[in-house]
């Protein structure tokens, strides 16, 4: 295909645009909107203030092949991560691509429906929805998924079904002899009046480098109530670009918690957009990082409508020469009144050569609003690391315990068992991990 | 068993000299009050004494049953049986009370041959401490001091020393911010846990508290020494008369000694 306006060739805009497809290729118009969109859309880089602080230099320079010509492992000893909760509402994807044999579907009742995006291609919402609430403006990682994806998780919940078991979509990402690109897609669709929970969980299986650019979409209609874990363990090599988009009517309840574990660099986009009046939501954030690994949070909740009531509270702790970005918009559109929006990014920088830079970003053009908001950047406070070891605790126990303390206020609202316990111990090896200040080498 | 000799100390890396030359002898079973106005070193005494890393002791020495101290970490010394109760609790939000009782009851425990208490154990063994200041029970599953008042955080810590049974105590300040009632209940816990064999030391401005806790030793602070050492009756002279008759003592020609 002709690319005459392009104007600076990547190697991912070329695997993009060049991957063999079969003749029955779905969702042909959407790879063309791909396609637009990389021709006229440069590959970014720090001169835009969108991606001042985020350098993805190395992200361009790596020579990523086609997934065919990458040489994959197989996914092996990947049970352990399946849910006890979900044994019958799994749904397992290895390098972007559906695995039925590791999914389990059909335990969750009326009116539900999980499985595959190509399986239900031909389904109302599916045909009404696709790519249709996607919304990140002239972005040219969407613009690789529509380009790249074949295949995706499909959540469809009729009106008044609920969820009888929180619903898994789990990513897996193998071992390769080559980088190459996964493109995991997501299109959930919850009808008037129903109740899901959903974890999302990304997990590299090995330190090999790949870019997965995961794209969520996400309606809430009136009524209907959502709850959204999002993990990310990903190989200590990988790039990680997610951009989760929600949509939320009126009456409706979504929340989101997102733990950023792993990844050499991600780059989160949340958004919520409200689309009508008394709405409720949360886009709460986890982020533990260490070594050399950068983690960008790039938010958006946009109040369009009144009466909604909107909570972010982002955590970051920061080890090694990490490097941790938060920007965080909040649009309250003119007569968007009554709005009770809180948000607050606190840092914990734990070593001397660790970064944070944080920009809450508010836009309000309503004046009946209560905003709160605000950013901390410190270390652990001398005086309660005394307090702790006067009452005998180790010097390097009353770290890990802050520390700890610190990072947890984030996963107690995370209403799945196995979920918490096992946030729980992930935070606990990172701070068990990283009590003491580290040097790097 | 606590026994300060010369001891001066400063601001780590400032060269302030706070504590200009104590010398102090506290031997078990006895209670001692420390006296002194605002900025008298009478806080950093005891900060110094819990090793708070803030302070660098400069010169002289901290014996502890006859052993100096000085190198230890501040979670050696409460292993040792010293323990220092804040002026200022600190706060520790996801943190429970119970849970950072039983992580120092059980370090302190080991440390000293005491036998280490399961959960179950422990909270037979917390809630009868419970009682000695009246506290509520549900304060065990609150974060420490988090959103406490004034009062609670001071109580909280003589619970705190109810529970890990030190053989040093530090009080420091605990009566400020006490109103009369919750004054006689930790007065009274004070009084309960004192035994023969502990110390005891009150780090207090007024003479108020010593009405419920007799002192066998008085002595007043000024400038960073120990100027002045008495019975009981001296925190009564101090009521009356203030710290001015004693400012003398600590400075010659209107200069520090």
């Amino acid at each position: 295909m002709a690319h005459p306006t392009r104007i600076e060739p990547s190697v991912l805009h070329e695997l993009a645009m060049n991957r063999p497809v079969s003749k029955d290729r779905l969702w042909t118009g959407i790879a063309e909107e791909g396609m637009l969109t990389l021709n006229s859309n440069e590959f970014p880089d720090r001169k835009i203030e969108e991606w001042k602080f985020t350098n993805l230099k190395e992200l361009k320079r790596t020579d990523f092949v086609h997934l065919d010509k990458a040489g994959v492992s197989p996914a092996t000893d990947i049970e352990k991560y399946f849910l006890p909760e979900s044994d019958r509402s799994r749904l397992v994807f290895v390098n972007g691509y559906f695995e039925e044999k590791y999914s389990s579907i059909g335990g969750l009742g009326k009116g539900v429906t999980v499985g595959n995006l190509a399986k239900y291609a031909g389904d109302e919402a599916v045909k009404e929805y696709l790519n249709r609430l996607v919304n990140y403006d002239n972005d040219v990682f969407t613009a690789y998924n529509n380009l790249m994806f074949d295949d995706g998780a499909y959540i469809h919940l009729e009106k008044g079904a609920k969820a009888e078991a929180p619903i898994q979509i789990l990513n897996i990402y193998t071992d390769s002899e080559q980088p190459y690109i996964a493109s995991p897609r997501m299109l959930v669709i919850a009808e008037e009046d129903s109740d899901l929970t959903i974890i999302e969980d990304h997990i590299g299986l090995s330190d090999n480098r790949y870019l997965t650019i995961p794209v969520c979409e996400v309606k809430v209609k009136q009524r209907a109530h959502i709850h959204h874990v999002r993990i990310q363990r990903d190989s200590l090599d990988a790039f990680h670009l997610s951009r989760p988009i929600t949509y939320v009517e009126k009456n409706s309840e979504y929340h989101s918690y997102t733990i950023t574990l792993g990844a050499k660099l991600s780059r989160n986009e949340p958004r919520v957009i409200q689309e009508d009046e008394e709405v409720d939501f949360t886009l709460d954030g986890l982020v533990l990082i260490d070594g050399d690994q950068v983690a960008d949070t790039h938010s958006v909740m946009d109040h369009r409508f009144s009466h909604a009531t909107s909570h972010q509270l982002h955590k970051v702790v920061v080890n090694g020469s990490a490097h941790s970005i938060f920007n965080g918009k909040i649009f309250v559109r003119k007569d968007a009144q009554k709005i009770d929006s809180f948000q607050e990014n606190r840092n914990l920088l734990l070593s001397i050569d660790g970064l944070v830079n944080t920009k809450p970003q508010l836009e309000i053009f309503a004046d009946d609003v209560l905003c709160s908001h605000g950013a901390t950047i410190g270390q652990l406070d001398p005086e309660e690391v005394f307090y702790l070891q006067s009452r005998g605790m180790t010097e390097e126990k009353a770290k890990e315990v802050l520390t700890y303390a610190f990072a947890l206020e984030t996963i107690e609202n995370v209403k799945v068992d196995s979920v918490h316990k096992l946030l729980i111990e992930e935070v606990y090896r990172y701070t068990k991990a990283n009590s003491k200040p580290k040097v790097p080498a | 068993m606590l026994e300060l000799k010369d001891l001066h100390a400063e601001v780590e890396g400032e060269g302030i000299e706070i504590l200009k030359g104590v010398n102090l002898t506290i031997t078990k079973g006895e209670i001692h009050a420390i006296m002194g106005p605002n900025g008298s070193g009478k806080s950093t005494l005891a900060k110094v004494v819990a090793g708070h890393p803030q302070y660098e002791v400069t010169k002289g020495d901290i014996l502890f049953n006859g052993e100096s101290i000085l190198e230890m970490d501040p979670d050696e010394r409460a292993h040792a049986g010293i323990f220092l109760a804040f002026q200022y609790p600190v706060e520790v939000p996801g943190v429970t009370n119970t849970t950072l009782l039983r992580e120092s009851y059980n370090t302190i425990a080991a440390s000293r041959g005491r036998e280490e208490l399961d959960p179950l154990e422990f909270d037979d063994y917390i809630r009868e401490k419970l009682d000695l200041v009246e506290m509520n029970p549900e304060f065990l599953e609150r974060s420490v001091n988090a959103g406490f008042s004034g009062g609670e955080k001071k109580r909280n810590e003589i619970f705190q020393m109810a529970v890990l049974q030190p053989s040093l105590s530090l009080l420091d300040e605990t009566d400020s911010g006490l109103d009369i009632d919750a004054l006689r209940v930790v007065s009274d816990g004070i009084n309960k846990l004192h035994g023969e064999d502990d110390g005891v030391v009150l780090i207090t401005h007024y003479q108020r508290l010593l009405n419920y806790i007799i002192p066998d030793h008085v002595h007043v602070m000024i400038a960073g020494r120990i100027v002045k050492s008495g019975g009981k009756e001296l925190a009564l002279e101090l009521e009356e008369k203030g710290y001015d008759w004693l400012e003398s003592l600590a400075t010659v020609n209107g200069e520090a000694k």
